[in-house]
């Protein structure tokens, strides 16, 4: 398997002063090509700024992240731009549509930025995946005649239009209920067995027992992991048990 | 905690409340100028009138004159109080030197008196009556204005030596308005110049109550006494004075009106930001039981505190500039001694300002009754979906960029918002165009149609001489036999009487001649063509109440003859009384003549015009560009003036309002700024999607902008010039300036303003701003 994202010693410090607080303080992880990978962690315990970092979107004040072997920290503005765009797609805590377009024109956005293909086309292909995500009957729908887990599904509709290498999500599950938490578990199986990692952050045990790689934070740091290999994995019940005592364990 | 929530929110948007202030400050300022002037030039003008004694009523005369017969109307009237014949000295602007400057090509009437014992005195410029000693010369105030003379310069008149001893203020003919000009000398200078010149006579009274003038006026005419020239009044006296101050501050006036509304739009915009920005904060204030008008306060305080200082400083700024702005009204008429009143109104006028900008706010701010405490808290935003913009869609756009989209669709969505941008661009656009193209007609061949002049390349006008049809004819068969000369009209100024419905007669000037070589812009009909055709000037027309088709009768020689109105046309010339027919009479006196010449080469102008002036000295010949140059110069430079300061004001105003409008976007679209970021657009995306959204707005503001400059502006134009005389006034654009360089120096300053103003969306950070 290939590195994906390799992040070293990453540091990342917020306030000034005596209020300064490390909030990820030297952590190195690897992400490989289409790996499924869950981060765990209490509140505060830096997972969003982790995600931030890995993806290019803030700066670090220590360490260093690498994209398929180019260091972040050297490309400008618009490569970064370009990369997020082509490469990553996000699903945040909170949904992130723009106000003023209605929700097919939400999800077709950034694809349509990247100019490869026409409109038409990126509609076609936006229904399909709406459909797969239960909301085909809302794409005329204002963003404030949704509900919030239909936002956050057409969320993952537009971080998959572009057919990204890896799938940043936030949380993606915490505001739907347990069927639907499910059913979008399964799209993020699918996706990562057509080959696009997906890193997830999460406080649900189960939404972690779906995927193959598990990192434990505390207070800026790694403290833990957990791998399942592909071949012989345990059962899903089997895994649950295990996160859930290792999280026991580091405290979460 | 409200208190706290204010601090925050002026110290957030230091510059939009800086500039609300400023506009507010420049309002107040405006308007206290204005009206402290309004009073001071009334005051002054009345000072002026009753120190000089300004006749009531005034006849001019040129002719013989029946001393004997006027006095024994004068004591026969019990209206009468006080009565004089004054005279007049007509003398050529050519035979009058000041200095190194001759007046030859002044288009005044200037002419020699003496002081008058009774009234209608001529002052000094402390407000005395003048005594001028022999060899003293006391020259019209507008020529001190304009530079021509100055106090111990040379003069000298017809030959003989002046002094320029000093200037003096005239009630009656102190504006640019009125055609004619005194010069004040000794009675011993005067006698010795008296065959030189041209005697006319000021037949003037004053009566016991001017609220007679009326009925005075009538018997006057009744009586048959001379009237051979302009007959003006109190009333005629004091507007002409006013006048060009008068136009001064209406447009003040008006300009302050343009900033107020500049004002409430800062304040709209700011205020429906603010409101859009706090959604939520106000959803949720209102979900714990904060009473809508316990936050209502806190805005009213906010703008109660920027209105206060704005009228503050709008007042100083005002008190500062007052003297200066009176210098003009101070030199042609004194002190108004009116400083007290002046300074109460102007103050009150500024609390007006602060009341109307409260009473703006608390508009505004009825807003917040509406907001839904449910959408506030669900989406943080005014659930409505924007009407109208919901079928312009990305899936359906085939042809827009991205980003144009973008930019398109968010004006479409926050139209309200955008809308007071617009209404300030809009407002820019007007007030850059109107002038550029008040200016280009004015300036145009064409305007001179407006003056009741045909478009020719020289004018010579005979007047004010013996012998007028003899001296006419003379010239003609001259500009028969010269080659260089195209084509030529001899046009008699005559006066008859015109028969009014009720059987009363009145004095009609009409111009005999072919009307139809030079032609003339006709408001309605056309020129007439056959004898029994009349054609009336705008005003004429108005006052005497006849339209195109009907019937009019003159009494030519005792002997009543029928008309049909051919036309009416524009004339700002001559009061705007004339007429013009073609038929033939020889017996009526001759009042002036004048021809228009047209020469077959243009460049020819300059040498022709010399060698006629050499040939016919009794003939006033002027090139037609000089003469409307002479009487439509100060106007032409006025307006000059008015369209760089309002070009300049357009352009800031643009700038300024931009920069803000977009640097208040970017802070309330922070999050959606990060959201895109997120999306992998770029900061030059941005760029655009902003840069559209101004050029949307703008591209809709001129276009709208000029079509009100060319209706609203044109009609406004319109009336000023039809109150002069001109009708059917049309705009000449001037489509270079008004419709490629103006818009493009808009462009470009707002495209500016928006780069610089948009500059911060490249530096929100996402990690801060995508939590909402
Ligand atoms: N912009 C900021 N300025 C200062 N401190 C910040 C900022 N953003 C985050 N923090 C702090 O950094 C720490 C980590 O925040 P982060 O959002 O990464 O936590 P998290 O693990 O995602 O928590 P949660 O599970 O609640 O989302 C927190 O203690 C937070 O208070
Ligand atoms: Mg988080």
């Amino acid at each position: 398997m290939n590195n994906l994202i390799v992040g070293e010693d990453i540091v990342k410090i917020y306030g000034e002063g005596d209020e300064q607080r490390r909030v990820l303080d030297q952590v190195s992880l690897t992400i490989e090509e289409g790996e499924f990978m869950a981060v765990m962690g209490p509140s505060g315990s830096g997972k969003t700024t982790l995600m931030f970092a890995l993806s290019g979107m803030d700066g670090l004040d220590g360490g260093r992240v690498a994209y398929r072997g180019r260091n972040l920290a050297e490309l400008d503005e618009r490569e970064l731009s370009d990369l997020r765009r082509n490469e990553m797609g996000f699903v945040f805590q909170q949904p992130t549509l723009l106000k003023n377009l209605n929700i097919l024109d939400n999800i077709i956005l950034p694809a349509l930025r990247n100019g490869k293909e026409s409109a038409a086309q990126l509609t076609r292909k936006a229904r399909a995946l709406m459909k797969r995500m239960g909301i085909e009957s809302l794409e005329k729908r204002d963003i404030t005649q949704a509900s919030g887990g239909q936002l956050q599904r057409a969320g993952i509709c537009r971080a998959l239009m572009g057919k990204p290498s890896i799938i940043f999500g936030d949380e993606p599950t915490g505001a739907l209920n347990s069927k639907s938490a499910e059913e979008i578990m399964d799209i993020f199986a699918q996706i990562v067995d057509e080959g696009t990692a997906v890193m997830l952050v999460t406080h649900d045990a189960k939404v972690a027992a779906r995927t193959q790689h598990i990192l434990f934070m505390r207070d800026g740091k790694i403290v833990s992991e957990l791998r399942f290999l592909k071949k012989n994995s345990p059962s899903l019940d089997q895994r649950l048990r295990l996160i859930t005592e290792r999280m026991r364990e580091v405290g979460i | 905690m409200y208190g706290r929530l204010v601090r925050n929110d002026m110290a957030k948007s230091k510059l939009t409340t800086a500039t609300t202030m400023a506009f507010i400050a420049a309002a107040a300022m405006l308007v206290f100028l204005a009206l402290f002037m309004v009073v001071h030039l009334l005051g002054a003008i009345d000072n002026l009138m009753t120190q000089s004694k300004t006749p009531h009523f005034m006849q001019m005369h040129s002719g013989t004159l029946d001393e004997e017969r006027l006095k024994a109307f004068a004591q026969k009237n019990s209206q009468v109080e006080e009565f004089q014949v004054l005279e007049f000295l007509n003398m050529e602007g050519a035979d009058i030197l000041l200095g190194d400057n001759s007046l030859i090509s002044n288009v005044q009437d200037n002419g020699l008196c003496i002081q008058s014992d009774k009234f209608d005195f001529l002052l000094d410029l402390e407000g005395r009556v003048i005594r001028p000693k022999p060899g003293e010369l006391y020259v019209p105030l507008c020529y001190f204005k304009d530079g021509t003379a100055k106090v111990g310069d040379r003069a000298v008149i017809h030959g003989r030596e002046f002094r320029v001893a000093g200037f003096l203020r005239d009630s009656q003919m102190n504006s640019t308005l009125s055609s004619s000009k005194r010069f004040l000398v000794s009675q011993e200078d005067f006698e010795a110049l008296r065959d030189l010149g041209n005697t006319e006579y000021l037949i003037e009274f004053r009566l016991m109550d001017l609220s007679m003038l009326g009925a005075f006026e009538t018997a006057y005419i009744g009586a048959g006494l001379e009237a051979n020239g302009p007959t003006i009044t109190y009333p005629l006296f004091k507007m002409v004075n006013a006048i060009s101050d008068g136009i001064m501050m209406g447009v003040i006036l008006l300009i302050s009106a343009l900033v107020v509304a500049i004002a409430f739009m800062c304040i709209r915009f700011t205020l429906l930001a603010k409101i859009e920005e706090d959604y939520r904060e106000i959803g949720v204030l209102k979900a714990i039981g904060i009473r809508v008008s316990d936050i209502k306060k806190i805005y009213q305080a906010k703008y109660a505190a920027i209105g206060a200082a704005g009228c503050v400083l709008g007042l100083f700024l005002a008190l500062v500039l007052k003297d200066r702005l009176l210098e003009n009204i101070r030199l042609f008429m004194g002190e108004s001694h009116q400083s007290f009143t002046a300074t109460l109104l102007g103050i009150t006028g500024i609390i007006l300002v602060f009341l109307t900008v409260m009473a703006y706010v608390n508009r505004v701010l009825k807003r917040f009754k509406s907001i839904s405490v449910q959408e506030a808290l669900r989406y943080g935003t005014s659930g409505e979906p924007a009407k109208g913009a919901q079928h312009f869609t990305l899936s359906r756009s085939r042809l827009l960029n991205v980003n144009v989209f973008l930019g398109i669709k968010d004006v479409l969505a926050r139209k309200k918002l955008y809308g007071t941008m617009l209404v300030v661009l809009v407002l820019a656009a007007f007030i850059m165009i109107v002038p550029i193209n008040l200016r280009h007609t004015l300036e145009s061949e064409r305007f001179i149609g407006y003056m009741g002049i045909g478009q020719c390349d020289i004018l010579i006008n005979i007047q004010q001489t013996t012998d007028i049809s003899e001296k006419a004819e003379s010239i003609v068969s001259h500009l028969a036999k010269d080659k260089d000369i195209s084509k030529f009209a001899l046009h008699t100024t005559k006066a008859f009487k015109v028969k009014k419905g009720d059987g009363s007669e009145e004095s009609i000037k009409v111009q005999l001649g072919d009307h139809q070589m030079f032609p003339i812009a006709y408001s309605e009909g056309r020129a007439p063509v056959s004898e029994d055709e009349i054609a009336l000037s705008v005003i004429n027309a108005q006052e005497l109440g006849y339209k195109v088709g009907d019937v009019l009768t003159l009494v030519i020689q005792g002997r009543e003859r029928a008309f049909k109105v051919s036309g009416i046309y524009s004339d700002i010339t001559n009061g705007g009384k004339t007429a013009k027919a073609v038929f033939s009479d020889k017996d009526t006196g001759v009042m002036w003549c004048t021809l228009s010449v047209a020469l077959a080469d243009k460049a020819l102008v300059k040498t022709k015009l010399s060698t006629l002036t050499k040939a016919f000295p009794f003939a006033k010949i002027l090139d037609i560009e000089d003469y409307a140059e002479q009487i439509l110069g100060p106007t032409i430079n006025a307006i000059g003036l008015a369209r760089s300061v309002a070009i300049a004001i357009a352009l800031t105003l643009s700038v300024l309002v931009t920069l803000l409008f977009m640097r208040m976007l970017v802070a309330k679209d922070s999050h959606a700024i990060a959201i895109l970021k997120s999306l992998g657009f770029t900061n030059n995306d941005l760029r655009w999607q902003y840069g559209t959204r101004s050029v949307f707005v703008l591209v809709i503001g001129f276009v709208l902008g000029t079509l009100l400059a060319n209706t609203l502006g044109q009609g406004m134009a319109g009336g000023l010039f039809a109150s002069m005389g001109a009708a059917s006034f049309r705009f000449e654009t001037h489509g270079l300036s008004a419709y490629v360089i103006a818009p493009l120096a808009m462009a470009l300053s707002v495209f500016a303003a928006t780069v610089l103003g948009t500059w911060k969306a490249g530096s929100i950070k996402l990690s801060e701003n995508i939590k909402e």
